[in-house]
């Protein structure tokens, strides 16, 4: 930190107290640069530097939570004192708000400071908030500061690559590889080569193919990774239509590695193949096939283009499926499960194994194939959904070889199909305890006891490949701290169908019993307390794991420049725009939505509530003897639940109180904001947020949801469903009907309406209806 | 490619689960948890049978002193060795291949291993209870070269509750 000459508040002794506590904290001696600093503000207690420090030491040796009161107050004083502008944004890094850090750096720099590297933190900070455009002009900067490194040239070519200036991303890269080329040493090499190929990663993307072409014939020397070469190079010759130099090229990439599935359509387009008659590719995979006889692709594919009518296809399936059931490959099933896409081949198949399986097998020495055949089988009529002959089969085969870990996975699947999840987990730990080390069948046994609700059996099951803390009961802590989000999502979800079936059985105490149970009754409270504590918990850790996912990359914005790995930057940068909108994630979502919906519709129905509390505390005093057994109960199970070291809020009560303390609706709006763009094709995406919207009275964005669910669930615009058809009724009786709504808004919101879904004026809303009932 | 598609391998913690299954489907005999416990202790005579790595076979044998007198299923689950005997024979407490599985040689290949066993540690005699009924098991350890002694131990397998829960003691000599 460099500091700034004297400000005129102070005369000169405190002004180099100031310097002095700063140099302090730059040292890391908080609590001596405290002392100085507070002897300043005793001096005068709006200085605004001081404040500042203030802050930032605070945040470091103090309550957390103090410190942000002295950053507010300085940059109140003084907003553009450089000084004072860099201390808040080092405050806002250490509390990861990188857009008021963002905005505080910057100001800094605006005001004329000094000290350069604030601008690479600067840019660190528009990486990490996605403002592309002011990082170009940050790293442009700090280039014009630095020029000496390549890191510096390599992060201006990134920034311009992500605003899309391709051209000029690609100069950039041109200019530091002329200037650097004659001091290249040994250890540059990788780097060097990586930045060739970044360089084409963007060409390709601008579409300059005959460019980038010829550019990756110059640089051929400087790149090291001969795949990406040779796979970018067949890539431009196909776009660039000389298709004949991409086939030789997509054949060399087969010599390296025959099992790569994606070359061999690659190569069919070069060969202009795959309009051709199937005899005909058939011999070209027959071909290869003979080249790479120990590969999987040139026998399969085949499969996938022959008609499932003709001969052909019968011969080729039969041979690709029987001798890997002769060999007693576990796969089999799977490895064709992609062709019973289309059911006639399904049905093909199905008579090519019947066929084997009553007329070979019988004749055959070795046992396995019998029960690999019944495994094929087994799988095979699973997915066909017809349930008994799947057990007829597996039965079957672990009569055969009870000792078959893979028989009671399927077993299990298919008792779960039936719906017995209590049943499916039993079956699925039995098979586990032939083979502890298993970890596959231990990962499926934990998912098929959370499914059951067995939560607590679940955590012991998979805490045999956790690492257990000392005197740790369960491996429940290091399944946080290992992010095991599946485990934590089917949790929460667990405790969640526990808590609604306490509920349930809440509300049939109270209707069928003319006396209440009143020992019944707490306990269900409790429990529906504790349950929905826990899944509001666990569902809350996920979003807390992402949080961790987006910020974790906040180091490679300057790590990856230094190695030079661009290329893998940019996947990474394109890869965190979209984690919101991956399966976990939606999923801890959605079942976060339901839990504040129903938090929600309760705050509207506040009496009850406040009965149940009542009644919590009336007979918690009651009987003291049994409480003191109940908290011991009580200790022990927050021991299994807890999720880190010294949990404060083990049980999620804390959560769930305080979130039905505040506004239950915009928290959850809040969580579906990165949605709307990241998951804007996700039907989850658009139902919550028309219901959220709905209830806030935003009648616009609730009727722009509506039509873009309308879009996600209806790509053709061709059907009329339900789902679309209730809503809109809902939007416009829930608009006309609100008094405090704006009479403009709710014209506007009507007119969208009809314009977006013509009938609605067309018919009554009960025409209406019955003509979107699909 | 080119390994045995019968093999041995030791039990183990992990997969003390699959001898138990093995012994459960094949034989009417049941132990109990310590038994098992103890099997994985070091130092016992066990092994597991892989058939194209399917596990389909298992043995358990131990050393004891045969002045020591076996009457029934149940004093073998619990029978200490008496200390001040040193053993002189191989008893083989439970031996089982999966029906399906027969036939292949893998019977051979664990009886081997306790033939071995036993010869490593100095040991001339190998000893087994053979259920009455059980003509196969019978016909097969005489076929391996273990002698039928004439006297029947009466009730040996009561506890199972099956007819003629009478055994014969067979003895192979190495």
């Amino acid at each position: 930190m460099v500091t700034k000459k004297a400000s005129p508040i102070f005369a000169s002794k405190e002004d180099s107290n100031f310097r002095e506590a700063l140099k302090l904290y730059d040292a890391k001696q908080y609590k001596k640069a405290l002392k100085l600093v507070e002897g300043n503000l005793k001096k005068h207690s709006h200085h605004a530097e001081s404040l500042a420090l203030k802050g930032c030491i605070t945040f470091h040796i103090g309550a957390k939570q103090d410190a942000e009161p002295y950053i507010l107050k300085a940059v109140e004083k003084e907003p553009t004192n450089y000084l004072v502008n860099h201390l808040a944004g080092l405050y806002y890094r250490s509390v990861e708000d990188y857009h008021k850090a963002a905005k505080w750096l910057k100001a800094a720099n605006d005001n004329g400071s000094p000290n350069k590297p604030i601008l690479r933190d600067l840019s660190f900070m528009q990486s990490q908030i996605r403002d592309y455009k002011n990082l170009k002009e940050s790293r442009q900067l700090y280039l014009e500061h630095q020029p000496g490194y390549r890191a510096n040239w390599t992060g201006l070519a990134v920034a311009q690559h992500l605003n899309k200036e391709y051209h000029a991303a690609v100069s950039t890269l041109d200019k530091i590889e002329n200037i650097i080329k004659e001091h290249l040493t040994d250890a540059d090499m990788y780097e060097q080569s990586e930045c060739v190929l970044y360089k084409h990663q963007i060409l390709s993307e601008a579409g300059d193919y005959e460019r980038a072409l010829k550019a990756l014939e110059n640089d051929k020397d400087s790149i090291k990774d001969m795949l990406s070469y040779m796979e970018y190079k067949a890539k431009y010759l196909l776009l660039l239509g000389q298709k004949k130099e991409a086939s030789l090229i997509y054949r060399e990439l087969l010599k390296r590695n025959p099992d790569n599935i994606s070359y061999y359509p690659l190569l069919e387009t070069a060969l202009d193949t795959t309009s051709k008659p199937e005899e005909l590719r058939l011999k070209l995979y027959e071909k290869l096939g003979r080249y790479y006889p120990r590969s999987d692709p040139p026998k399969f594919i085949p499969l996938t283009f022959l008609s499932s009518e003709g001969d052909l296809f019968a011969k080729k399936a039969r041979d690709y499926i029987i001798p890997q059931l002769l060999r007693g490959v576990p796969a089999t099933f799977v490895n064709v499960k992609p062709l019973y896409l289309n059911p006639k081949k399904s049905q093909v198949i199905e008579e090519i194994v019947l066929d084997f399986y009553q007329h070979d097998l019988p004749k055959l020495e070795n046992p396995t194939v019998a029960v690999w055949t019944e495994y094929f089988l087994a799988q095979h009529y699973l997915y066909k959904n017809d349930l008994d002959s799947a057990d007829k089969h597996i039965d079957l085969a672990l009569e055969h070889t009870p000792t078959l870990v893979e028989l009671y996975i399927v077993k299990a699947r298919i008792i779960k199909h039936r719906g017995d999840y209590v049943k499916a987990s039993e079956v699925m730990d039995e098979g586990r305890k032939l083979d502890l080390q298993d970890r596959f069948i231990n990962s499926k046994t934990t998912k098929y006891l959370l499914r059951a609700n067995k939560v607590n059996e679940a955590i012991d099951c998979i805490s045999l490949f956790t690492k257990l803390d000392e005197d740790a009961i369960n491996g429940c802590k290091d399944l946080h701290t290992m992010q095991v989000s599946w485990v934590l999502v089917e949790s929460a979800e667990a405790y969640t169908r526990l808590y609604h079936e306490y509920q349930a059985k809440l509300n049939e105490l109270r209707n069928c019993e003319a006396e209440e149970n009143e020992e019944l009754t707490q306990e269900l409270l409790e429990n529906i307390e504790t349950y929905r504590g826990l899944a509001l918990k666990r569902f809350t850790s996920i979003v807390k794991l992402y949080k961790i996912f987006y910020n974790d990359q906040y180091d490679f914005h300057s790590y990856c420049m230094r190695r030079g790995t661009p290329r893998d930057y940019i996947d990474t940068l394109r890869w965190e725009d979209k984690i919101h909108s991956t399966p976990i994630y939606t999923r801890a979502l959605k079942g976060l939505s339901e839990l504040y919906f129903e938090l929600y519709s309760e705050s509207l129905n506040d009496n009850e509530e406040s009965s149940q509390e009542v009644k919590i505390k009336k007979t918690n005093k009651k009987q003291k003897k049994a409480k003191a057994q109940m908290n011991k109960k009580k200790t022990e199970f927050i021991a299994r639940v807890e999720s880190e070291k010294e949990d404060a809020d083990p049980l999620g009560a804390k959560l769930l109180h305080d979130l039905q303390n505040s506004d239950v609706i915009e928290a959850l709006f809040e969580l579906f904001k990165s949605l709307i763009e990241e998951g804007k094709d996700l039907e989850l995406t658009w139902k919550v947020l028309f219901k959220v919207y709905l209830i806030q009275g935003k009648y616009v964005l609730a009727l722009q949801a509506v039509k873009n669910l309308n879009k996600v669930l209806n790509p053709y615009g061709e059907k009329k469903l339900r789902e679309i058809g209730s809503r809109v009724v809902e939007l416009a009786t829930t608009s006309k009907n609100d008094d405090k709504a704006n009479a403009a808004i709710v014209k506007v919101v009507e007119k969208g309406l009809h314009s977006a879904f013509p009938e609605f004026e067309q018919l009554s809303t009960d025409e209406f209806l019955e003509l979107y009932n699909q | 490619m080119g390994r045995d598609i019968v093999a041995l391998d030791d039990l183990t913690v992990n997969n003390v689960g699959t001898f138990q299954k093995i012994n459960e489907v094949v034989l009417p005999s049941r132990y109990d948890a310590a038994w098992y416990q103890e099997a994985v202790t070091p130092g016992q005579i066990t092994k597991l049978a892989f058939y194209a790595e399917i596990p389909v076979g298992a043995i358990k044998a131990r050393a004891f002193n045969n002045t020591h007198k076996i009457s029934s299923l149940e004093s073998l689950l619990r029978f200490q060795l008496p200390s001040k005997n040193i053993p002189n024979a191989i008893y083989i407490e439970s031996f089982a291949v999966l029906e399906k599985y027969r036939g292949l040689g893998i019977g051979s290949k664990l009886l081997n291993y306790v033939i071995e066993e036993t010869k490593s540690r100095f040991i001339h005699e190998i000893y087994i209870h053979v259920h009455v009924d059980n003509k196969e098991a019978i016909e097969w350890y005489l076929k391996k070269g273990f002698v039928k002694k004439d006297e029947v131990i009466k009730d040996y397998y009561k506890s199972l509750e099956i007819p003629n829960p009478d055994a014969y003691i067979m003895t192979l000599a190495v």
